[in-house]
């Protein structure tokens, strides 16, 4: 027998022996920074207010993974990320001049009732950040539809006071479609509806800066263009009849919500095909939302109620199995 | 030559990297006969081999030590010496098993192994005969008994040899420096192969990294042509798992193997590069096997090498030969690192079916525990066979392994292509494991004719 060499002690674990650099945490947290540059833009543009609604949406969602994880005697979990993103992610859909209570409350409900009450991560049904944001807005209607202000420094605490003078959507809704096309005004007027100045939720008004953010998770291969096409699609459809799709694509939260949401691992279809026809059911329920239903946007509701969806879609839309040609022998 | 892709394997979010540079360069070099062996009774699928030497007995290199029985394969000396002991010593993969421990001795001589002059044109029987003799049995990791493979069922009938050297184990590259080194050996195994079972079409399958590996063995098809069997070489795309049975398969022929069958059900028959060279040697001078080729690297050795050493060589004098193990070496992989089992120690032996030592840094999976799955589907596009990793992992974590079967958990043949994506660390081939034996165990209970 042979001495020393080998004489430590070496880990014996199951194969496979090599693995992906990729883990959850650091997906999570590549999520959380790829919202950085439309988070940086709705504090620019909404101000103190809106950095406050951020800080309380995300102290309040990982308060109640704190408080879940301890209630159940389980390791703490805000380490890998999750509860920062579904707090940053409903505060970027909030309007900037939400009293920042309401967004902690919100926080915390999205964690508790929208995720760890199903097991925690990996096994909610809905996405967290929206269960939050229909919660607030069955909660709160009125600080909801009332907290809007204009972006821009001068305009950082004016608050809008009616809804008709808020967003394209609400004068489309209140008022004619002629009337939120006029609104926007010329090409300048379509030039900053791209890049954010417009009245909207902090983190939802600019295209541009979501799309940068998406662009590195779509280059780090975190998401896949399959449902924000499918978003796209549903919308446009939908939307084509009234003669203003592109005002229907440009404005509200269809953007965050396709790139964003739509995308999320837990609560989206797991093949292509799949994903692609929940991203189109996403569109279409928006439009219908936008266009006949109750609120002047859809997405959320629309998101939640595809989210419903999944698993039948995932029955539905199957990995293509390698098969053998003839019948075994 | 011609270039076959394999549909299957195109996508995918992400594959091990090959990881071949330590060792790609470096030419096969011998080990000096180390002062002892240990020899396993087992290494190989079947039963084990009985002794027909004992304690104290003098033996010499090639000679016979142990015999076959039922489906098993004998057992020879690699280094002459004396017979220290025949008892329980480790196993790489038995833990612990009877074996032969030979020390060696320097003035013994090895047996001669000359030239049959007839050997092209033996008969099949006889060539049957000589695999089983020299103790052979699949080098590429499987270790099973290669006559038996070989002996064809009854009714069944092939059309294609399929000879494997594909090496798509991230690391490895013995089989890749034996194509440089041999290819002539491989090239004539598999001609006598081709006879044995009856086939006419001979492909080499190579991985597009290996492309001077495959000019080898083409150099030296076109050096042996003869007119009954025609040898084609083919380049297929450097992505693991190409080289499991499976996937050349269905790269090189276009048929699909079914679930747990075997290549014969589409008329192949597979064997790996290194294995037809043993073939040829068994044939040709009737030597049994008793040296392998095995590449000792990774990150965890000092100088990683190809090295050819004798059977039973304890692994521990394989690491000295390599200069040693590195500071930041934790873990020891036999086998390639995909589909290799870790060892807890190296004085183990060197068996017959080992083709790589890779020696590794850091922690291994699961050391720091597992996550949810939070279906990020990676492990869906880098299953191989299309199969349902994360829906068999959920369901064996809540009990209901039974209802995998759907998800393909039987058809997996584990190549680990799914626990290296996924970013939970989540042990999916483990998982896909319990998953199998829980559904065998529920047909085992099924009463006959329903199952």
């Amino acid at each position: 027998m042979t001495e020393s060499v080998g004489a430590g002690a070496f880990v014996v674990t199951p194969g496979p022996h090599l693995r992906a650099a990729e883990t959850t945490p650091r997906i999570m947290w590549w999520v959380n920074a790829a919202l950085l540059p439309t988070m940086a833009w709705g504090i620019w543009a909404f101000g103190p207010p809106a950095l406050e609604v951020i800080l309380a949406a995300v102290v309040g969602a990982v308060a109640g993974e704190w408080l879940a994880t301890r209630a159940l005697r389980r390791r703490s979990t805000i380490a890998d990320g999750s509860a920062v993103c579904t707090g940053l992610l409903l505060a970027l859909t909030l309007p900037p001049l939400v009293p920042w209570w309401a967004a902690l409350i919100g926080g915390a409900f999205a964690i508790l009732l929208g995720k760890m009450i199903f097991g925690g991560l990996g096994y909610n049904l809905f996405n967290p950040a929206m269960v939050g944001r229909a919660f607030m807005m069955a909660s709160f209607p009125v600080a909801m539809t009332i907290g809007w202000s204009v972006p821009g420094p001068r305009n950082w605490y004016i608050r809008l006071e009616a809804i008709t003078t808020a967003t394209p959507l609400g004068i489309m809704r209140e008022q004619s479609l002629s009337a939120a096309i006029h609104s926007i005004g010329g090409p300048e007027g379509w030039f900053r509806l791209l890049i954010g100045l417009r009245p909207g939720s902090i983190g939802e008004v600019s295209v541009l800066f979501i799309v940068v953010g998406a662009a590195v998770l779509l280059a780090r291969g975190i998401i896949n263009l399959a449902a924000p096409l499918g978003v796209f699609v549903g919308l446009a459809l939908i939307t084509s009849a009234t003669g203003a799709a592109w005002l229907h694509l440009l404005s509200g939260g269809v953007w965050l919500g396709a790139l964003f949401m739509s995308t999320d691992y837990v609560t989206s279809p797991n093949t292509r095909p799949g994903q692609f026809v929940f991203g189109v059911l996403i569109g279409l329920l928006t439009g219908l939302i936008r266009l006949w239903g109750g609120y002047p946007e859809g997405i959320c509701f629309a998101i939640l109620i595809a989210n419903a969806m999944v698993p039948a879609l995932d029955l539905w839309f199957r990995p293509r199995r390698v098969q053998a040609a003839g019948a075994p022998s | 030559m011609q270039l076959l892709d394999l549909r299957v394997l195109g996508k995918g979010p992400s594959h091990p990297a090959p990881r071949k540079e330590a060792t790609a360069d470096r030419s096969i070099e011998d080990l000096p006969a180390p002062a002892e062996v240990c020899l396993p009774l087992v290494q190989h699928l079947g039963d084990p081999a009985v002794p027909v030497v004992k304690k104290g007995d003098l033996v010499r290199r090639g000679q016979k030590i142990a015999e076959a029985q039922g489906s098993g394969v004998p057992l020879h000396a690699s280094v002459s010496g004396k017979v220290k002991a025949i008892d329980r010593q480790p196993h790489p993969t038995l833990v612990q098993t009877q074996a032969i421990v030979i020390a060696r001795d320097g003035a013994a001589e090895s047996l001669e192994f000359p030239e049959d002059p007839e050997w092209r044109s033996l008969a099949p029987a006889e060539m049957l005969e000589r695999i089983r003799e020299a103790g052979i049995v699949g080098l590429g990791g499987a270790a099973f008994p290669t006559h038996r493979k070989l002996a064809l069922p009854a009714g069944v009938t092939v059309d294609t040899l399929l000879v494997n050297g594909a090496e798509c184990e991230p690391y490895l590259t013995a089989d890749y420096r034996l194509m440089l080194s041999e290819p002539h050996a491989i090239v004539e195994g598999a001609g006598l192969i081709a006879r044995i079972v009856g086939v006419s079409r001979v492909l080499f399958g190579v991985e597009s990294d290996k492309r001077d590996g495959a000019a080898a063995l083409a150099a030296a098809a076109r050096a042996s042509e003869r007119g009954d069997v025609r040898l084609e070489v083919a380049i297929v795309p450097a992505r693991y798992p190409q080289g499991a049975e499976r996937q050349l398969v269905t790269a090189l022929t276009g048929r699909v193997i079914p679930p747990r069958a075997l290549p014969y059900a589409v008329h192949v028959v597979v064997q790996n590069v290194a294995t037809a060279a043993a073939i040829h040697d068994a044939v040709r001078y009737r030597r049994p096997l008793l040296d392998r080729i095995v590449t000792v690297t990774g990150p965890g050795i000092v100088q990683p090498r190809n090295v050819r050493a004798p059977i039973g060589t304890w692994l521990a004098d394989l690491v000295r030969f390599c200069g040693g193990l590195t500071a930041e070496a934790t873990r020891i992989v036999s086998g390639g690192p995909m589909m290799g089992r870790a060892l807890p120690r190296l004085d183990v032996p060197l068996v017959k079916g080992m083709n790589g030592l890779v020696l590794l840094s850091g922690k291994g999976p699961f050391e720091e525990g597992y996550g949810p799955c939070v279906h990020c589907s990676r492990c869906l596009e880098a299953c191989p066979l299309g199969l349902e990793p994360n829906q068999v992992s959920i369901r064996v974590e809540a009990g209901r392994a039974t209802e995998s079967a759907e998800f393909g958990a039987e058809e997996c043949y584990e190549c680990g292509a799914c626990g290296y994506v996924c970013p939970a660390q989540r042990p999916l081939v483990q998982f896909m494991q319990l998953a199998k034996s829980a559904l065998r165990k529920q047909r085992a209970s099924l009463p006959a004719g329903t199952r």
